[in-house]
């Protein structure tokens, strides 16, 4: 069972799908991204961890110009990010997003909130729209809940209607900002197996969280971030047992004692 | 009370005349006031300046003033008319454009303070599935902006139906040259000195049966249309 | 139970609506000396009964009032000056805000019923104004196709609705100052209302406008006061010596003398 279409891609085909090139932001006098150099992969997935503070959420966010950045670029599938317009429209519609506030439509229904984005970016006739959105749905397991409003629904359930919202939009490439963390416990399995299940199916994914089980399993590489910079960039298995970092090994230690 | 069966056509007259003049400035007036609105929260600067200069000024000019300029500036001296030989038809129209401007800095304003409770989140899941300025606007924000700020925008509605009677100031007047509610009140009193509080009566009840409904329909709509979060 | 209370609630309202027009003692218009007399006046009629910018009043009625407080022992400086709006004349008189009032007020039988008037102490009746090219209108007939103006809800207005209203178009405003500037800028043809309020505002711009000339009713401008008041005979008296003694001549001249208004003659004061 695949979430997405039959146009989906395989492993990692090797091009460079997001690049980030000496990406530096400062909020004030904090200097939030340092020096950020990033390449993903087409069908990679990236999973970057740290502690709060350290940049992860912002990074993620410069790279569909949620955040603006200093200097540096960011390109995605060869074209630098433009300034805000219908051009940067066009490409964000290639980004699909995940946020940790699941930010579903408060004012639509759960098809609505998958139909928008085709419809109104994809010019997709509604019936063609409500379709593939019925489809998405059932694949992440919400397909009873389309008729309802985003607050009847419980917070797991949203947040995979919000995976569902994204993927209506056949991005190359999928964010996520922390999505579980606003979850209740048990909750988060439901929507990390809805992302593992992509990750299988070869979406290029990059993944800000804190559920290392996660990375582990689905991961292609993890990227460790502290104080705006990347410290350290590995498979799962070698980041886990054999971190290089002072730093990696006393974030490691810390949160994994239990 | 023969004062009623004497009068009473013409105060029904002249209530319609009100209810005219509020008809169309609440149109005018909300339309205007989202295109305000959208200027006020528009990325381009020269649109941001325009919403804002207007919002101020006329914001803080008193309606009798807005009204007496939409007379004896717009048409005496600049002679912009909406009917070169109908008086009647020229005042009304003038007082529907001069209520309808002061009137959408308000609804501008109300509207606005709706736009920043919809929580930043909606716009930039909006944005992030590539939806344009507009789009945002037009299928995120603005519905649920719209929809969380009904009871203030009836309190405005409100205010501008009471607001109809600075039209005097103007002489707006029906075709039949029945003069609008306040000025239609004072032509009563002038006539029936003795019977001031009953005339007053009467049109302040008359004003409170065009108002009371706004406010009660506001408040059925607005648990109705309640955005759920 | 629910009538009850909207009959106290209605008596409540009524209650409010009388203190709030009360304000002076609570005597019916004995006016002997020593304290001061309350005249009620316009105060936005130039020429007539007005309230200069700097806190002064001036007009025909102004100093006939003064004429009159005078004879009746009071001095100038015992006077205090009411505005008396027209829809508040007859309250004001009988609730005794003002102890009498010269206010262009017309004496009318429906009025008698309610105040007395001494006078007339002068006859205005309804005319018009135009600006002084104007060759086209000589009287009400003229008015045909043209653009008249007026104030609202006062009798000229009315007058004009009633019975010449079939081609005129009537421009009514809040104020007479409006009209003056309308027709200054051409965008109205004529103004009207009693004779001598026009020749008030024909004085402030000299040369500018033209009063027509053709009066079409007839306005008794009495001394308005409370009913029943004991001062009637003697205020009649005092007209009549105003006419006489040139005072009269003179409250006309110094404040409606460069209008380009006729005086006309005296009346005859009505002892009813």
């Amino acid at each position: 069972m695949t979430v997405l279409d039959t146009e989906s891609t395989s492993a990692p085909s090797g091009d460079a799908l997001v690049v980030l090139d000496h990406v530096d932001k400062h909020y004030g006098d904090l200097h939030v991204l340092q020096d950020i150099n990033l390449e993903i992969k087409r069908g990679e997935v990236v999973v970057v961890i740290g502690p709060s503070g350290s940049g992860k959420s912002t990074l993620c966010r410069t790279i569909n110009r949620l955040e603006t950045i200093d200097s540096g670029t960011i390109k995605l599938d060869g074209k630098e990010l433009p300034a805000e317009g219908k051009g940067l429209a066009k490409l964000r519609a290639e980004v699909g997003m995940v946020f940790q506030s699941f930010n579903l439509f408060a004012h639509k229904t759960i098809l609505q909130n998958v139909t928008l984005g085709p419809m109104k970016v994809r010019k997709l006739k509604k019936a063609e729209a409500e379709a593939e959105a019925k489809k998405l749905l059932d694949r992440v397991g919400v397909g009873a809940q389309a008729a309802k409003y985003p607050a009847q629904l419980s917070g797991g359930q949203q947040q995979r209607v919000a995976i569902a919202r994204a993927l209506a939009m056949r991005p190359q490439v999928m964010l996520f900002d922390e999505p579980t963390s606003a979850l209740d416990p048990e909750m988060v399995k439901e929507v990390l197996d809805v992302m593992v299940s992509l990750a299988k199916e070869g979406m290029t994914m990059i993944v800000v969280t804190h559920e290392m089980g996660f990375a582990r399993m689905a991961a292609d590489r993890v990227v460790f971030m502290a104080d705006g910079q990347i410290v350290e960039s590995n498979t799962p298995a070698e980041f886990f047992d054999n971190p290089q970092s002072e730093r990696a090994k006393d974030f490691l230690g810390k949160i994994l004692k239990h | 009370m023969d004062l009623i069966s004497e009068s009473g056509s013409v105060i029904l007259t002249s209530f319609g005349l009100t209810v005219r003049l509020a008809f169309f400035s609440a149109i005018f007036s909300l339309l205007l006031g989202v295109v305000l609105a959208i200027f006020r929260v528009s990325p381009v600067p020269v649109l941001r300046w325009v919403g804002a200069g207007v919002v101020y000024t006329i914001r803080n000019t008193p309606l009798t003033l807005v009204m007496f300029f939409a007379l004896f500036g717009l048409s005496y001296q600049l002679g912009v008319n909406f009917d070169k030989d109908l008086i009647w038809r020229n005042a009304f129209w003038l007082a529907v454009l001069a209520l309808s401007v002061y009137t959408s800095t308000f609804v501008c304003e109300v509207l606005r303070s709706g736009i920043n409770t919809v929580p930043l989140g909606q716009a930039e899941a909006a944005r992030a599935i590539g939806l344009t300025f507009t789009q945002n606007l037009r299928l995120v924000v603005l519905p649920q902006a719209l929809r969380s700020v009904i009871n203030p925008l009836a309190s405005v509605m409100i205010a501008m139906t009471k607001n109809t009677t600075v039209a005097v100031t103007i002489g707006v007047t029906t075709a039949s040259m029945v003069n609008e509610a306040s000025g239609q009140m004072k032509t009563l009193m002038e006539k029936n000195s003795d019977q001031i509080l009953l005339i007053f009566i009467i049109f302040a009840v008359g004003f409170m049966i065009l108002t009371l409904p706004i406010g009660f329909i506001a408040n059925w709509a607005s648990k109705r249309f309640a955005v759920a979060r | 139970m629910k009538l009850k209370k909207i009959a106290a609630t209605v008596s409540v309202l009524a209650l409010a609506g009388s203190l709030a027009a009360c304000g002076g003692s609570d005597d019916t218009g004995s006016d002997a000396g020593g304290d001061k007399i309350k005249i009620g006046i316009k105060f936005d009629q130039p020429g007539l009964g007005f309230k200069e910018a700097d806190g002064d009043y001036s007009g025909f009625d102004v100093d006939m009032a003064e004429y009159i407080a005078e004879g009746l022992g009071y001095d100038d400086d015992q006077i205090e000056w009411v505005e008396a709006v027209s829809a508040n004349r007859e309250t004001f008189l009988k609730d005794g805000t003002v102890d009498m009032i010269l206010a262009t007020y017309s004496i009318t039988d429906e009025r008698k019923a309610e105040v007395d008037f001494a006078g007339p102490y002068y006859v205005a009746g309804q005319d018009i104004l135009v600006a002084a090219d104007n060759t086209d209108i000589t009287g009400p007939k003229d008015l045909d196709g043209k653009k008249l103006c007026s104030v609202t809800g006062s009798t000229p207005a009315e007058n004009i609705k009633e019975n010449y209203a079939k081609g005129v178009q009537l421009q009514e405003f809040d104020t007479y100052s409006k009209c003056v500037t309308a027709i200054e800028g051409g965008q109205l043809d004529a103004m009207t209302t009693d004779d001598i309020i026009l020749a008030g505002y024909a004085q402030q711009d000299p040369g500018k406008f033209k009063i027509v000339g053709a009066p079409f009713s007839e306005e008794n401008y009495g001394v308005g006061l409370p009913k029943g008041s004991k001062d009637r005979d003697k205020i009649n008296d005092l007209i009549e010596k105003s006419f006489e003694d040139g005072s009269w001549e003179e409250a006309f001249n110094d404040n409606l003398g460069e209008s380009g208004y006729q005086l006309p003659e005296p009346p005859t004061v009505d002892r009813y």
